[in-house]
């Protein structure tokens, strides 16, 4: 068993809506191996955005971190000080935003971004700084890395702007990057482009990945390990040949099936799992999927089931699905 | 039907608006505050003219009483709480005179701008195309020059066109309608606005198609609709023309100094600030700041309450 | 690129036009030129000369494009109070207004661009709530009122600065300034200060509301989780975000600075364009009064399109968006 780079504890958060505070993430645990790629799947809601912003300590109030651990190579993230924080954000995290549109700022080239985010981490002098933002330019697939370096960002395309977070989150070596939905916003065109540069970046460099993304597909193209998460709680970590092949939680089962995928007589098999995820402050007493799970029993409606991790998988359902045995 | 999302807005019951207001008032103290403040004042400046007389036409005021400061003062007297001016007037009760006059040169110049707007407006909003483009581009260059500015150009072009026939009414007059005028432009943007979303509702369409005229479709169902945007700006408007006016009569250009208003007041306590006599402009300064400030913040209040889009807009 | 900057050109034009022509029908409808002009016992002869001279026998087409011509010649009439030419009396008092108005923008941008950054950063702290409050007031505020307190604290009770006129005036060329002596820079403080209250109170609260929504933004976020330092995020990366809107809005409200300029003056004696306005209108001097009319519009427009047309520079999306 391998150290994990990241190791998060019963992370938990909550959101304080007048007055009362309502849990948002509830005690999530998880790790991140040294050069691996975590996927988190789940779908809207069910916490994946605020675990990653909350590792950085990014979470928009009145979202605050109430709870658990944050470990990087042993440093515990959730008790440094906002200016050692800045330290690790870019630096050892680097974290890649969902939106291009929005989150470059559109007042500052491409180009004094790039070297704004160098700088903070790597203090390498002008001349130097510069040329690695050129050469991060030329990375993430620009042509004239010179003329994109003074354009603004709306003169760029939405791939190409997602290219440049890209680099942004990349630009100051950090050892383990947070993508957040990177895809999600983009043209589907563009979409595999992207995933396939993430994917070149994270074998040349061997930067630890967390992609979070409510896509089965991608985290099929790109994960080792997948955590399912559910109304703010994690319901199975897997890798993602068992996960696809045997999923442990009925959940997980559901949303691998509501997932459009070919069979083999060629049609599309698509089963949607009843009901909806409970919004926030609407969680029922016990597993969170009870109400929409058939394997339900009495225990599911009252206790909340704890992570067991069996052999390389972890799950929460007392009534976990059996293993084919093929 | 492409509105069909929007139709709950048409059955908006009425009587929500009363019950909005009676929570806008009981649930916000600074705006319960500042809407008794006003209520006072209203109060003072149409009780107290009931029992005294006119300082302004009493010829009996005595000369003798000139100059005598705030009663809390050394050679203060009880009997001028507030002091008196350089004609021995009281103060108390010349300021009673000159809100009046201020809070009904306020009322009327709203009222003006309110009709003037409001019917362009409609107008603009209800016939469209060329009519509606030649209004709105007349508000558009109106929109370079400020309210205060053009009031003062208006009443300048009156007092010149008038020449010598001007007398008090007139004088006030002619404040009034420049006030009015200088504010009749952001009616017109809002209710033509409003008109123009109204317009295409279902309902609207429904009473054309069972044969309603224009002016009875305006009267039933945009009118009400309207409404409540209008009555905040007028409200927030109201204290702005109270300013205006008070500016021109300071400047010697609104209400003639004969009458008195908040604005004469002032100019007339401006003479003599410089010599220590304080209490003549800063009483009126005061009232007229109290005043003004009041109904800005239950204006403010309002307009979030009535419709928090609003927010923001000067 | 051109284009728009043509088309800006010719809508500004054409505006101005219709504003000269609303100034021409007041000097052409409302006054009496010829008795305002001649004595009592002219003859019938000047009367018909002053009739031809001034052009009032001609159709009002032919009138309006006389007095277009004369406008553009400079020749902007002459006043009816003091039977000056109106370009010579606005040139005598323009210095006055530009130093008033130049010494308040001073304040403004000293006073007010800090204090709107400190509430647009820390918007719950006790001081920038204080400065908020401050600023509420200073936009509620009649500007004669502040003007009385100003004169009443600091001319009469501390008697610390005059509370009129203009102080030792140099002349230069045509241009009387009263920036080069002491007791002019004493004189201008107050009525600067007066003039400038509204323009720092409007721009400490444009500051604030953009750069709390700026501070909101998604790549505001972004530079965040990217370790900038605070100071950096908020003085390079929110603050030019902030500064297109700002700069519209000040220049939108250039017209409210100018009809406070009027009351300024009057307030401090102070013998600028703004006085002499009103003492035209109180005169019923409608030459000079279609002028400034006029001369409002110019400014206004003209300071706004180039407002307009600075926009590429501060923010280069504007030029996309025109092409």
């Amino acid at each position: 068993m391998t150290t994990p780079l990241l190791d998060v504890r019963d992370l938990t958060v909550t959101i304080n809506r007048d007055g009362r505070p309502i849990t948002a993430l509830d005690k999530v645990s998880f790790s991140v191996n040294p050069g691996e790629v975590l996927g988190v799947v789940g779908e809207s809601g069910a916490g994946k955005s605020i675990t990653g912003a909350a590792i950085i300590d990014l979470l928009v109030p009145p979202l605050k971190r109430t709870g658990g651990t944050i470990s990087l190579n042993g440093d515990r993230l959730d008790q440094l000080s906002p200016k050692e924080m800045r330290r690790v954000r870019g630096g050892k995290i680097g974290f890649i935003f969902q939106d291009p549109m929005t989150s470059l700022n559109p007042v500052i080239t491409i180009g004094r971004q790039l070297c704004d985010a160098i700088e903070t981490h790597l203090r390498l002098g002008g001349n130097e700084t510069k040329r690695r933002a050129l050469d991060w330019i030329a990375r993430v697939g620009l042509p004239n890395p010179d003329v994109q370096f003074k354009r603004y960002p709306h003169q760029l395309s939405g791939g190409m702007r997602q290219r440049i977070v890209i680099a942004l989150a990349l630009c100051a070596n950090p050892s383990l990057v947070i993508a957040d939905e990177p895809t999600t916003a983009l043209d589907v065109s563009v979409q595999a482009h992207i995933l396939q540069l993430m994917r070149d970046l994270h074998r040349e460099s061997e930067v630890s990945m967390m992609l979070i993304t409510h896509d089965l597909g991608v985290i099929a193209k790109m994960a080792d390990r997948v955590a399912v998460l559910y109304a703010g709680r994690v319901a199975e970590i897997s890798p993602v040949a068992e996960l696809f092949a045997n999923p442990s939680h009925p959940y997980t089962r559901g949303l691998i099936r509501a997932t459009p995928m070919p069979t083999a007589d060629g049609g599309v098999q698509l089963d949607q799992i009843p009901g909806a995820m409970p919004g926030l402050g609407a969680v029922p007493p016990g597993c969170a999927f009870n109400p929409r799970c058939s394997r339900a029993q009495s225990d599911c409606r009252s206790v909340v089931p704890p992570l067991v991790t069996q052999e390389s998988s972890a799950f929460s359902c007392f009534h976990p699905l059996e293993r084919d045995v093929a | 039907m492409t509105s069909v999302v929007n139709t709950p807005s048409a059955v908006r019951p009425r009587r929500s608006r009363l019950s909005k207001l009676f929570h806008a008032v009981c649930y916000a103290p600074g705006a319960t505050v500042c809407a008794i403040v006003i209520l006072l004042m209203f109060v003072y400046a149409f009780v107290t003219p009931l029992f005294s007389q006119n300082p302004f036409e009493f010829a009996g005021m005595s000369v003798l009483d000139s100059f005598i400061p705030p009663m809390w003062m050394e050679e203060g007297m009880s009997d001028f709480p507030l002091g008196t001016d350089d004609q021995g007037r009281n103060l108390l009760t010349a300021m009673a005179y000159g809100m009046r006059t201020s809070i009904v040169v306020g009322i009327l110049s709203v009222v003006i701008g309110l009709v003037l707007g409001g019917g362009l407006g409609l107008i603009a909003g209800f016939v469209g195309g060329k009519v509606d483009a030649f209004i709105m581009r007349v508000a558009d260059v109106q929109l370079a020059y400020p309210a205060l500015l053009l009031a003062m150009i208006i009443d300048g072009a009156a007092r010149a066109a008038l020449g010598a026939e001007r007398n008090v009414t007139t004088a006030i007059t002619i404040v009034v309608l420049s006030i009015g005028i200088a504010f009749w432009v952001q009616y017109a943007r809002t209710i033509r606005s409003s008109v123009m979303i109204e317009r295409d509702q279902d309902y609207v369409s429904a009473a054309r198609i069972t044969g309603r005229s224009n002016l009875s479709i305006i009267a039933l169902h945009i009118l009400p609709n309207v409404m409540a945007p209008v009555l905040v700006i007028a409200t927030i408007n109201l204290g702005i023309a109270i300013i205006t006016e008070a500016t021109l009569s300071f400047l010697g250009i609104g209400i003639p100094v004969t009458t008195p208003s908040l604005g004469t007041l002032i100019r007339n306590g401006n003479n003599f600030l410089q010599s220590g006599e304080w209490w003549i402009s800063v009483w009126p300064c005061l009232v007229l700041v109290l005043f003004v400030v009041s109904v800005n913040i239950l204006g403010d209040h309002l307009r979030d309450v009535y419709n928090p889009r609003l927010r923001g807009r000067s | 690129m051109l284009n728009y900057v043509a088309s800006r050109v010719v809508q500004t034009a054409f505006v101005l036009l219709v504003i000269s022509f609303i100034a021409f029908l007041l000097v052409a409808n409302i006054g009496d030129p010829l008795a305002a002009l001649l004595s009592a016992d002219a003859t019938v002869t000047e009367r018909a000369e002053l009739v031809a001279r001034l052009g009032l026998d001609q159709p009002l087409l032919a009138r309006f494009l006389h007095f277009l011509g004369n406008l553009l010649q400079g020749d902007f009439g002459l006043s009816y109070r003091t039977q000056d030419p109106v370009s010579q009396l606005i040139l005598e008092r323009m210095p006055a207004t530009i130093e008033l108005a130049f010494v308040s923008l001073l304040i403004t941008i000293a006073v007010g661009v800090p204090a709107g950054i400190y509430c647009g950063v820390n918007p719950n702290s006790y001081f920038g709530r204080f400065i908020m409050l401050i600023s509420t007031a200073g936009i509620t505020l009649p500007n004669f009122v502040v003007g009385l307190l100003l004169i009443a604290v600091f001319s009469v009770q501390l008697g610390l600065l005059p509370s009129f006129g203009r102080g030792d005036v140099v002349q230069i060329g045509f241009w009387s300034t009263g920036l080069l002596s002491v007791s002019g820079w004493r004189a201008i403080l107050l009525p600067a200060a007066t003039l400038s209250t509204f323009q720092v109170a409007f721009i400490i609260r444009m500051l604030r509301t953009q750069l709390m929504e700026v501070g909101q933004s998604e790549h505001i976020r972004f530079a965040r989780a990217r370790g900038l330092s605070e100071a950096r995020i908020w003085y390079v990366y929110a603050i030019k975000n902030t500064l297109l809107p700002v700069i519209t809005m000040l220049g939108l409200q250039l017209g409210n600075i100018i009809a406070f300029s009027v009351v300024t003056e009057n307030v401090f004696a102070w013998p600028g364009l703004g006085s002499l306005f009103l003492q035209s209108i109180q005169a019923a001097d409608i030459p000079v009064i279609a002028i400034y009319l006029i001369f409002v519009g110019v400014v206004f427009m003209v300071i706004n399109l180039v407002v307009e047309l600075l926009y590429p520079v501060v923010d280069a999306r504007v030029l996309r968006r025109q092409s």
